[in-house]
């Protein structure tokens, strides 16, 4: 009888729930939370009340997360399909295992470390000072090793008759990477970029010294401009927060993040040619 | 054109981890070159007395992402083998893509909940001076690495063979033996770098754990000892970065903190590649 | 096509890099609130203005007025020798305020008595020699001894009067707190905790209580700090820059203006006048 209860089924189902109810109750505690808090005004509004850290609406820190989350994939995409291309038309097998080893290690490296480079680098010596744009170099440092690795997967994904094929009718390493690879994988390379810009929403650490001030910003009026995001702002809140109206805020916040990140993770999946498992 | 865009792009990536590591040495230079390597066993962190022990934040960090995995990895592979074993399979893939979709919840956001959720119940149940422990970072910790090793342990148990099942069920072993004879020492590499990939994670995260950690450089009393206030690493760069003075000692110290974090995380890496260099 | 499109983008992102009048601010949680509501004000009344106000605490201001990131800075605390040193008076240090730093406990405590201390028993509830609050006439509770990092402008008011150095350590410390606001909600979320605050985050939750001083217990009110009589005091400051441009002046006079010494009170300090 296949439903017979077996002990040590059992058993594994006991180990399994909490690790399966406990993060699946947070999400619906954020949900919960901030369900009762969130509304289209609170959205798309931005003004400032009267109180620290009060204010009616998060349009301005939503834009700033957004912001700072694309410009960083633009930045990081070029370099990233660069690297990609390199790996995938160098035929030195030796030179691809060190590429490939020094990803890994780039991917490891903590946001935080990234976050203490951009301080030195883009914000102390290129005078750049606390800016969108420190933060999007930054932001971009922490993306690249995931966007290369996804890029070198979506490219040998192509099958290599197409290769060898458009290699025998004689078309140049340019246009077959021009007209064969990226026109056959882009796909994927977009998918690439929906995930990485999912990843960078979701990072705080290097953004909070190189790129964001507490108030005061409601469009960053340029690239030197320094800006206010969803992360930060929920960081403030949760440490500084004291009126219940504050933490309020701070868990509207939360469910907006979640939700603009699961948005762009489920595009991506749509878009995803294989289709994944689902 | 294109090959100097693709060389300089794979140059670009190549010089990060040496940019990387460059910057740190030469900002974190003046404190190794005035106290040698001894302040990194020290326990004394007071830098306006040019005191910059880094035990206390060493072993708070190790030993919160110990207990954080030692929680997360049996809870963990068994929600993955329950998911494969025992979920009816029109359920499996929405239990996955809600374990993807937590995987990308942002840190700050479980910082939120475990300062206003998990730091006063630890205070209530266990009637603690205060619930901003090594407890609750080594436990908002393993939260947030669960989906990963979840989802990347149901990836190794599933590349076992199946015609390897199946010999073993024609042999007539039972359920468990399969399970702990074939399917978990296959699968082992998979969770070994799985647990590797949320080691790194856990050690880098910053946000979630200086919000409830406590922050104090002093190491608990006990060693073993969870239940009191710590200090991590990575808490210590995030609160004091914005006051250290550039180029003070204290500073210099800060930044020897982040290198101190990326030798770690490498070390890391080269663990789970090991097999690279054979 | 797809490299074009990516350069088109990166061009239009970069065209607009220089900012019309711009003046940031930051530093000392304490001073946030004056200025954060002044900058509120401001800028309904200088709509080309772009005004950012951020915290950090005042070693903060310091480190970013001598490099440069910010116009003005917040502080709450005299410069140290080696912040005067870095400066090399190229900066100036105006008053726009009065605080007390408040020794604050959790309401329980405050409620079973404990109302009033010396400077010797808060002192020994930080070097960690009184670790219960039965031992000052409390409940048989532990201490949560709340500590400040070490460049925030309250602790250091606070180690000078209380401990006598203002980097002196504070063996006695449970946890360490950045803000004013994470400190307050750290006292308030608890019911055995001290912890030192400025006045303007008193509330119902978290109590200040008394000094003892020659027998008379000196509450930090209004009046006893105007009177000089409540020890743990300050002027809260901030750094302008010797070249600062017109725009930044204009909004330092706002501060020290009839108005700006409105907000001073609303937001729970004392003008400096």
């Amino acid at each position: 009888m296949k439903w017979t209860i077996h002990p040590a089924k059992l058993l594994l189902t006991l180990v399994a729930l909490p690790a399966l109810l406990i993060p699946a109750l947070a999400l619906g505690y954020i949900v919960y939370q901030g369900g009762a808090v969130i509304s289209w005004q609170f959205i798309s509004t931005s003004a400032e009340l009267s109180g620290f850290g009060a204010s009616s609406g998060v349009f301005s820190q939503l834009a700033g997360s957004l912001l700072l989350a694309v410009g960083a994939c633009i930045v990081a995409t070029p370099v990233a399909l660069g690297t990609a291309l390199f790996y995938q038309l160098s035929n030195n097998s030796r030179l691809c295992h060190h590429l490939e080893l020094l990803i890994y290690l780039l991917q490891a490296v903590p946001p935080i470390v990234y976050g203490l480079f951009g301080l030195i680098l883009f914000v102390q010596i290129f005078s750049l000072g606390v800016s969108l744009i420190a933060g999007m170099l930054v932001l971009a440092m922490v993306l690249l090793p995931m966007l290369t690795l996804n890029n070198i997967t979506s490219l040998q994904r192509i099958a290599i008759e197409q290769t060898d094929a458009a290699r025998a009718l004689g078309l140049t390493e340019s246009a077959l990477v021009l007209r064969v690879w990226l026109r056959q994988s882009r796909r994927e390379l977009i998918t690439g970029q929906l995930l990485a810009i999912a990843r960078a929403l979701s990072e705080t650490a290097p953004i909070l010294f190189t790129a964001t001030v507490f108030s005061g910003v409601v469009w960053p009026d340029s690239l030197l401009s320094p800006v206010t995001t969803l992360q930060t702002h929920i960081f403030y809140l949760a440490q500084e927060g004291n009126h219940p109206q504050s933490i309020d805020v701070a868990w509207g916040s939360a469910l907006v993040l979640v939700i603009t990140i699961v948005l762009f993770s489920l595009l991506a999946r749509a878009l995803k040619p294989s289709g994944g498992n689902l | 054109m294109l090959r100097l865009f693709i060389h300089s792009s794979a140059w670009l990536s190549f010089s990060g981890l040496l940019l990387l590591s460059g910057f740190l040495l030469y900002a974190s230079w003046p404190i190794f070159s005035e106290q040698g390597l001894y302040f990194i066993a020290e326990s004394e962190w007071y830098p306006y007395e040019d005191l910059f022990g880094m035990l206390p934040a060493l072993f708070g960090s190790l030993l919160s992402v110990g207990v954080a995995l030692l929680i997360a990895l049996p809870l963990g592979v068994a929600a993955a083998l329950f998911n494969i074993e025992i979920v009816p399979s029109c359920l499996q893939p929405w239990l996955r893509l809600l374990m993807e979709l937590m995987a990308g919840i942002p840190s700050v956001v479980y910082g939120l909940m475990g300062l206003w959720l998990l730091v006063p119940f630890l205070e209530q149940q266990l009637d603690l001076l205060t619930g901003r422990t090594l407890l609750a970072a080594a436990l908002l910790l393993s939260v947030m690495v669960l989906p990963t090793i979840m989802v990347l342990s149901e990836d190794a148990l599933r590349k076992v063979a199946d015609d390897q099942r199946q010999r073993a069920n024609a042999l007539g072993l039972s359920w468990w033996a399969v399970v702990q004879r074939i399917l978990l020492p296959q699968a082992w590499p998979g969770i070994r770098l799985a647990t590797l990939l949320s080691l790194g994670r856990a050690m880098g995260e910053t946000v979630a754990v200086m919000l409830v950690i406590g922050s104090i450089d002093r190491l608990p009393e006990p060693l073993y000892n969870l239940l009191q206030p710590a200090q991590s690493l990575t808490s210590r760069i995030g609160r004091e970065m914005g006051e250290a003075s550039v180029g003070s000692p204290h500073w210099s110290a800060l930044m020897s903190s982040g290198l101190l974090l990326m030798l770690m995380s490498v070390a890391v890496v080269l663990l789970s590649q090991r097999r690279w260099f054979k | 096509m797809r490299r074009l499109l990516f350069i088109l983008l990166l061009s239009s992102l970069s065209l607009p890099t220089y900012a019309a009048e711009r003046l940031r601010i930051a530093g000392s949680t304490t001073v946030l609130p004056i200025v954060a509501e002044a900058a509120k004000l401001y800028r309904q009344l200088h709509s080309g203005l772009t005004l950012t106000v951020s915290g950090g605490g005042s070693g903060v201001s310091v480190a970013s007025v001598n490099r440069g990131h910010i116009e003005v800075g917040m502080i709450s605390r005299p410069l140290t020798e080696r912040e005067q040193q870095q400066l090399q008076g190229r900066v100036q240090v105006i008053p726009i305020a009065r605080d007390a730093v408040a020794i604050a406990v959790s309401r329980v405590v405050y409620e079973h008595g404990v109302t009033q201390l010396t400077r010797q028993q808060i002192a020994a509830i930080y070097r960690g020699e009184i670790t219960n609050w039965r031992e000052v006439g409390g409940p048989d509770s532990p201490i949560l001894v709340i500590d400040k990092e070490p460049s925030r402008g309250t602790r250091h008011v606070f180690a000078k009067v209380v401990l006598g150095d203002e980097w002196a350590r504070a063996p006695g410390a449970s946890i360490v707190t950045g803000s004013n606001n994470e400190g307050q909600s750290a006292i308030a979320n608890s019911d055995k905790a001290i912890g030192m605050l400025s006045t303007a985050w008193l509330n119902k939750q978290v109590l200040a209580i008394a000094i003892m001083q020659n027998g008379k217990a000196i509450t930090p009110s209004q009046g006893n700090v105007s009177a000089g009589l409540y020890p743990i005091q300050r002027t809260l400051d901030i750094l302008l820059p010797n070249n600062h441009s017109e725009t930044t002046g204009a909004f330092v006079e706002f501060l020290r203006s009839e108005q700006g010494g409105d907000i001073v009170r609303q937001v729970g300090y004392l003008p400096v006048q």
